[in-house]
């Protein structure tokens, strides 16, 4: 577990028992804990103290979660992962669309909370700065000059395949979801032509290959391409 | 009229079909001719061909060969029957229905069961067995046949008495005759393989005679012949074969008292098998005249005839009214040919009127044969109180005429004597109105010859000296008599139109009282009140469960305390599997003391379709319920009024049922609901203390050396609390199962409620700054309740308070006496939390199971079911809770809060 230096975590949730626990796991890891019970109560946090990332609970008793959401990313772009329940997939839809970065499912599991950390950081360490390069496993993309390779073969994509997989590739190891997808690669009239999505889903997945795994399924939500690591 | 598409009754039939199994008779002329070997040889090559094949009734009659041939058969053990003493051996049908073979074979389809039996003829088991689904052989002698039973007794000497209706040899799928030439037959006589030698050589002497076996033989192979071109027929309306239908005919059968009505009633059996025609059968009640012998109406039904009962005087008009509406094409009629002069007069008179009248009717007049009267016919009942009353009127028209007498002579100063006659006449005339043409013309006698005596001289004697007072006292007597009679005629339709208006306005009553019950108890009820008024009688019904398999079962009887014996609840169940008619007077378990009709709601055919499972075809229900009537009422009108109120009962009782079902998917609805409510709580709740529990785990794991002894304890005890927590949630769920199930009792004492408003304080953590504010004086504080069960209730409203007010927030506790006012003497515990409140729409339902506000899963954790519990466990101590938002007392500034408040009943 690489040691975070000093970054911020806003932890925003009601549940007490919560607190207990990542409080000692997120400074254990080398996070710098910020702690709020209420919706705005965090949001005063994220304003003031303005963290590095948002561990955000939808269920608060005193402000609507996906409000909260749009309040914040009205002032800030810090990476949000939504705490959530797996029986709400609506929500998270929603949180996602709102601008959240990404969810875990309660009950979660404590390193595959610190892993979707690391990736939002990284994610927001990259964003201003546009990678242009991306690798993962065999795969390697060159968005500058729009050259994709499988273990150095060279692969052709049609326009929209490369649409999908480019904006794949800006938001890798984050969840996208079909609206998302559908609206920047066919545009808002189509946010709801899903299946438009998994045809060519499935022709990326196609000329991946042995690879194709990259791309992983969130059921109900979306598609995150896997970074490597 | 001819028919060029396909009969619907024939369509009927063969829908019908589809849903039963076959029925296949072997026919032969007369005994003795091989059916039952025939039938064992056939059935033998079935079994080898690996066919469940049950024999259920065998009769070999000692005969080798036969015996022979049902070597291997599996047989159905009989059942034994005792009756009189005697123990006898009958066909086991239930046995039959529950095996179920793919073939059965039933020996002797003419045989009288013994008394007591399901059914009282076989031919009965064998219908109910292939409505059932069965495949059914049988063997059957022609002489058996119900329409050929004179013809036979005429031809043979020898009347038989088992006989089997012809709607059943109509019903076969398939007939084999068994045909053996008269030669033959006798030579195997002769051989003694039919009878033993003695009873051979009377029998070749008696019924084998050669000319009578010729005679059977030639009704044998007809009747053969003529279901052979029913098949035809059949077959070619069945696939629409155009072809040259016969005109369609109709014969009415008009069917009068006794032995002439059932020679007419076989007689056009006859024409209309000849004519392939059905058969209809009216009798026609005269209002006016008391019952006398019954019309033979169950011969009727058993010869497949529609049997229906007008009441009306004039005779002919109805006969002609009524086929007119059938389009009956050919009237059957008897004549009784020892019957008195008037009876003659009248039959011929009828005869006549119709042909007058009759128009394009072919007219058939059957003279019916001097049979020996049979024994047990009913004759009119002695009734003690009828002859009174009839005993007071002629009494009373007697002394009538005396007194009329006494004061003529007393008048006779005064008036002419012709002026007596008169009033005589008067007398007379009233008697007629009141009492009919009897008492009318005993009155004109006596009148006559009271006037005679006293008035007209010479006076004191009988004799007229005056030709003059001859002929007035003629007119007068002529006069008397017409008007007698006339004045009778019309009361007796009066009495007739106002039985018909009684009756209608009952079946008015009747159908607007059953609109009135909600429930099904109220409704049965109201129907046997109903049904016992119109029929005079004692009636009950009896309810299946459920329709179909269960057992039907006595639910509501008038008068109140009438029993059922075993043969009734046969006849009752019976009748609602198969929506027949059963019990007394009818053909199906005639023994039983009660008459069984079945309430249907749908259109089905009168002969039982439904196998016991009642759902063969698809169509059929079995009975909702079944009225039972006691003593059976032959008085076909009411009758005929229970038919039509059973009908419109059993429409009010589906109404209530499904009402009832309405009622019952609402609450489903509900259930649902609750389910939907609980599977939300139980993922919220669950989940939270589970991801705690899991955070802490992993983290003190993964992280143990980073952690501070003091994070690592803490992490720990969350870990227990979190436990806790889903205990709690568990046992809340367990405790509110109990309360619903009623397994919670209170025991109720006087309880002092500060300490136990300590106690629960005490349990709960959250609740640490709470105040209480107690009455002074010990009555005030002091309430009937169940300490346990009261301290668990403030326990969880304590716990709500503070779940949802902020932490470590003031909770405010307060216990007044109420007294008198409209609510009665009580003593109330107000729970007060400055808390966010809950909106007003959710307040109704806060204290329901699972509910957790409008903001579902963003409210804090909680189980959703402590407020119910708290509504159960006070509802059980006969108090009640309620709860305001924002509480009445709200500081300025402070959130809104909720006040819960308990009320008790004070200590006695």
């Amino acid at each position: 577990m690489s040691a975070a230096t000093g970054q911020r975590v806003l932890v925003i949730d009601d549940e007490p028992q919560i607190h207990r626990f990542l409080g000692p796991a997120l400074e254990a890891a080398g996070y710098a804990v910020e702690r709020a019970d209420t919706a705005r109560d965090g949001l005063r946090l994220a304003a003031a103290r303005a963290p590095d990332v948002v561990l955000l609970d939808l269920g608060l008793p005193d402000l609507d979660g996906q409000e909260a959401l749009v309040t914040l990313r009205s002032f800030s772009s810090v990476p949000v992962i939504v705490l959530s329940a797996r029986d709400r997939d609506a929500e998270k839809i929603a949180a996602l669309d709102h601008g959240a970065d990404d969810y875990v499912e309660k009950p979660f599991s404590v390193g595959e909370l610190m892993a979707r950390i690391r990736a939002a950081l990284r994610h927001a360490r990259t964003r201003d700065s546009v990678p242009e390069q991306f690798s993962a496993g065999r795969l390697s993309v060159d968005l500058a000059t729009r050259q994709i390779a499988l273990a150095g073969e060279p692969i052709a994509l049609s326009p929209r395949e490369f649409a999908l997989l480019e904006i794949l590739v800006r938001n890798a190891g984050r969840v996208l979801t079909h609206r998302q997808l559908l609206i920047a690669v066919w545009g808002p009239a189509h946010g709801d032509d899903v299946q438009y999505l998994r045809v060519y889903i499935g022709h990326l997945r196609q000329k991946l290959g042995t690879d194709a795994s990259l791309i992983a399924t969130e059921p109900g939500i979306g598609y995150r391409l896997l970074t490597a690591e | 009229m001819s028919e060029q598409r396909p009969d619907p009754d024939a369509l009927l039939a063969a829908a019908m079909r589809e849903g039963r199994g076959r029925l296949k008779i072997f026919l032969g002329a007369a005994p003795g001719v091989g059916k039952t070997w025939k039938m064992l040889a056939e059935a033998q090559r079935f079994r080898r061909a690996g066919i469940d094949v049950l024999a259920g009734v065998i009769e070999t009659h000692g005969r080798e060969e036969t015996r022979a041939q049902a070597d291997g058969l599996p047989v159905l053990p009989m059942r034994p029957v005792a009756y009189r003493g005697r123990m006898l051996e009958e066909f086991d049908l239930d046995a039959a229905l529950t095996k179920r073979p793919s073939l059965l074979l039933i020996d002797e389809l003419a045989h009288d069961n013994a008394p007591g039996s399901r059914h009282a003829k076989r031919w009965e088991d064998v219908l109910a067995l292939v409505s059932a689904g069965l495949t059914v052989w049988t063997t059957l002698n022609v002489q058996h046949l119900e329409s050929l039973n004179d013809d036979i007794a005429r031809i043979t000497g020898v009347r038989v008495s088992e006989t089997v209706p012809d709607r059943v040899l109509d019903r076969a799928d398939e007939i084999e005759l068994i045909d053996l030439s008269p030669a033959d037959l006798r030579a195997r006589l002769q051989e003694g393989k039919i009878y033993r030698p003695d009873n051979a050589a009377r029998a070749l002497d008696g019924y084998f005679r050669e000319g009578n076996l010729a005679a059977l033989r030639e009704i044998a192979l007809r009747r053969t012949a003529s279901h052979v071109d029913d098949a035809v027929r059949g077959w070619m309306r069945d696939h629409r074969v155009a072809g040259p239908w016969p005109v369609a005919e109709r014969v009415l059968a008009l069917v009068g008292p006794g032995a002439a009505g059932e020679a007419v009633i076989r007689e056009a059996r006859r024409i209309a098998d000849a004519l392939h025609a059905p058969l209809l059968a009216l009798h026609v009640e005269r209002p006016a005249k008391p019952a006398g012998e019954r019309p033979p109406l169950a011969l009727a039904t058993l010869l497949g005839a529609e049997v229906e009962v007008r009441s009306g005087n004039d005779l002919v008009g109805v006969v002609l009214s009524f086929a007119a509406a059938r389009n009956v094409t050919r009237i059957v009629i008897g004549r009784r040919v020892r019957a008195g002069l008037v009876q003659r007069l009248r039959r011929r008179n009828l005869a006549l009127a119709l042909l007058r009248r009759a128009g394009p009717y072919a007219l058939v007049v059957v003279a019916d044969s001097p049979a020996p009267h049979p024994k047990g016919v009913a004759k009119p009942a002695f009734r003690p109180d009828a002859v009174r009353w009839t005993a007071l009127t002629w009494a009373g028209a007697t002394a009538l005429v005396a007194a009329v007498t006494l004061a003529g002579l007393w008048w006779n100063l005064l008036a002419e004597q012709e002026t007596i006659g008169m009033v005589f006449l008067a007398v007379v005339v009233s008697a007629a109105t009141l009492r009919g043409l009897a008492l009318a013309l005993y009155t004109a006698m006596i009148g006559f010859l009271a006037w005679d005596f006293f008035f007209i001289p010479p006076v004191h004697q009988i004799t007229i000296s005056d030709a003059h007072d001859a002929v007035a006292l003629l007119v007068f007597l002529l006069v008397a008599g017409l008007t007698g009679w006339l004045g009778g005629k019309v009361r007796a339709e009066a009495t007739a139109g106002q039985a018909r208006i009684e009756s209608l306005r009952r079946i008015g009553t009747f159908s607007r009282r059953l609109g009135v019950p909600a429930t099904e108890p109220e409704l049965l009820a109201e129907i046997v009140r109903q049904a016992a008024a119109i029929a005079e009688r004692a009636v009950l019904l009896v309810v299946p469960d459920q329709p179909g398999d269960s057992e039907p079962e006595m639910r509501a009887a008038e008068p109140a305390g009438a029993r059922l014996d075993q043969a009734s609840l046969a006849a009752a169940r019976w009748s609602a599997r198969h929506q027949v008619e059963t019990g007394r007077g009818t053909v199906t378990l005639p023994s039983a003391a009660w008459r069984f009709l079945p309430m249907r709601t749908r259109a089905v055919p009168a002969e039982g379709k439904a196998g016991p499972g009642g759902t063969k075809g698809g169509t059929v229900q079995a009975s909702m319920a079944v009225l039972g009537v006691q003593p059976p009422h032959d008085d076909a009108p009411a009758l005929q009024a229970l038919e039509t109120l059973v009908d419109q009962a059993a429409i009010a009782l589906e109404r209530v049922r499904l009402t009832g079902v309405a009622a019952r998917s609402a609450a489903m609805e509900d259930t649902q609901k609750l389910r939907t409510a609980l599977l939300n709580s139980l993922g919220h709740d669950l989940r939270t203390p589970l991801t705690g529990i899991r955070g802490a785990a992993e983290t003190l794991r993964e992280s143990w050396e980073g952690l501070s002894p003091e994070v690592r304890i803490d992490l720990l005890s969350s870990i227990e609390e979190d436990t806790g927590r889903m205990t709690r949630f568990l046992a809340n769920i367990m405790d509110l199962t109990r309360l619903e199930s009623g397994q919670i009792v209170p025991r109720l004492a006087p309880v002092e409620l500060g300490g136990v408003i300590e106690a629960a304080i005490a349990r709960v953590p959250g609740a640490a700054y709470a105040t209480v504010a107690l009455p002074p004086e010990p009555q005030g504080r002091t309430a009937q309740a169940d300490a346990i069960l009261l301290e668990q209730v403030l326990v969880n409203v304590l716990d709500n308070a503070a779940h949802y007010a902020p932490r470590w927030s003031h909770i405010a506790l307060r216990v007044a006496r109420l007294g008198g006012g409209a609510g009665g003497d009580e003593i109330r515990i107000d729970v007060a939390d400055e808390g966010v409140g809950v909106p007003e729409a959710d307040l109704p339902h806060l204290f329901d199971s699972f509910f957790r506000g409008t903001r579902g899963d963003r409210t804090r954790p909680g189980t959703g079911l402590g407020l119910a519990i708290a509504r159960g466990l006070v509802e059980a101590m006969d108090g009640r809770i309620s709860a305001i938002s924002p509480r009445p007392d709200v500081p300025r500034d402070a959130a809104p809060g909720m006040m819960v408040s308990i009320h008790l009943k004070p200590a006695a």
